[in-house]
């Protein structure tokens, strides 16, 4: 499953946001997230998450895809993060 | 499906908030902004370039399972970083050796091995043929070389007889790749551009099914085609018999015929033939992309990627070296 997640959060809790989302997805720019990830992982990042979230207050969007190849990325101006596996 | 991370340029690795940043570095030493790479997505890291590292990114790695592979400045295979073994099977254990042991039981897997690698290198040659290379004769003198694998009595003279076959398929390289020359296949060192790739391919393969053995309860160690040595890993060698024609060489004749590489991304040294860092990179990638095609699996019936056609193959030999069900090795069937 190919996902982009977005976060919005408290500024004071959005850094754990950030080192969390770090360790399943790409970082391409500021809250927004986007990768390969399997089912189960994506309820362990969401389930981690949720501990620290105000539910009231922070908000968090998951956009699924099957696949990378039914999304289609358009990029304006500059590209933040290209995602690579060759470094 | 997770992913392989090939470094090339000179950084350091490190673990920060649990996941692994790579700072890479510039030509004059300068540190460029740090990169952060999601540690659930990896499955194992080529290291090419100069890798910084400390013990704590190493106990993270080992944790999270990911292996390291290391290549010297000559491109050579120098060793791996490999997590704790996690798949531990007594029993498997007991029987790969009991296989590799008793000599009729060895023999049997040994013959397959060949039978597999020698039915894909056909196979990648009747393809040449019918596009108008000529390598006929190729062809006839591996057959002839086939029918005599069941004569065969001594693990020793199954590998001359894998040498022959493989003398003869690479003569037919001369034929298909248009622009280089190949010759005799020389290694440490390889001499000319063909044979500097045919060395560094195989070592990928190698690499990569020694990244699968890991996922599976076998024991990379015992082989039964190759003897087993100390220090090295050689029922991967075995493995990577039988892919090599279908993801190194297919991968050769297609950067070579296509122009992705050419003579000046190569660097003769005293009699050594060595790959530029361009060159290197190409090559992976277009090996890379070759290793995460997929193809409708037959019996499965679903798509596999070729990475997981190892893995797969892993699974039915310890699945005869369990008695359930005997090894067919894999051949391409399209």
């Amino acid at each position: 499953m190919y996902v982009i997640l977005v976060y919005d959060i408290e500024a004071r809790r959005v850094g754990r946001m950030l080192k969390l989302c770090r360790q399943y997805l790409n970082w391409i720019q500021n809250s927004v997230f986007e990768g390969e990830i399997t089912e189960v992982k994506l309820k362990e990042l969401i389930s981690r998450a949720k501990k620290f979230l105000v539910l009231e207050k922070d908000s968090i969007i998951i956009f699924k895809s099957r696949d990378e190849k039914w999304l289609e990325k358009q990029i304006v101006g500059c590209e933040k993060n290209k995602i690579e596996t060759f470094l | 499906m997770k992913k392989t991370y090939y470094l090339f340029n000179a950084g350091r690795m490190s673990r920060k908030d649990n996941t692994l940043q790579f700072t890479p570095q510039d030509e004059e030493g300068k540190e460029l902004p740090p990169k952060y790479i999601p540690i659930e997505s990896v499955s194992d890291l080529y290291c090419y370039g100069a890798l910084d590292a400390n013990s704590a990114l190493y106990n993270f790695l080992g944790k999270s399972q990911v292996a390291v592979h290391f290549f010297d400045y000559y491109e050579h295979y120098t060793g791996s970083f490999m997590p704790k073994d996690y798949l531990l099977a007594g029993k498997v254990q007991i029987e790969q050796t009991m296989h590799h042991v008793k000599k009729e039981k060895r023999m049997v897997l040994a013959r397959l091995f060949i039978e597999g690698a020698a039915f894909n290198m056909l196979k990648n040659l009747r393809y040449y043929n019918n596009r108008e290379k000529n390598v006929q004769p190729q062809i006839d003198s591996i057959e002839q070389f086939m029918e005599m694998l069941h004569g065969y009595t001594e693990v020793d003279e199954l590998m001359g007889l894998e040498g022959n076959i493989r003398q003869c398929y690479y003569q037919a390289f001369e034929t298909i790749i248009d622009e280089f020359t190949m010759g005799n296949r020389t290694k440490q060192p390889p001499s000319n551009e063909v044979n500097a790739l045919i060395s560094f391919g195989n070592m990928m393969c190698y690499s990569l099914c020694l990244g699968q053995i890991y996922h599976t309860q076998l024991n990379p160690t015992i082989s039964f085609l190759h003897e087993p040595g100390a220090r090295r890993y050689s029922l991967a060698l075995d493995l990577a018999e039988i892919f090599k024609p279908l993801l190194v060489d297919r991968t050769i004749f297609t950067v070579l015929n296509k122009k992705q590489l050419q003579a000046d991304d190569f660097r003769i040294e005293l009699n050594r033939c060595i790959m530029k860092d361009a060159a290197k990179k190409t090559f992976v990638k277009a090996f890379e992309e070759r290793i995460n095609e997929t193809i409708q699996h037959r019996s499965l019936k679903r798509s596999v990627s070729y990475k997981h056609l190892v893995k797969l193959e892993c699974y039915k030999l310890s699945k005869h070296i369990l008695g359930v069900e005997t090894y067919k090795p894999f051949k391409t069937w399209w």
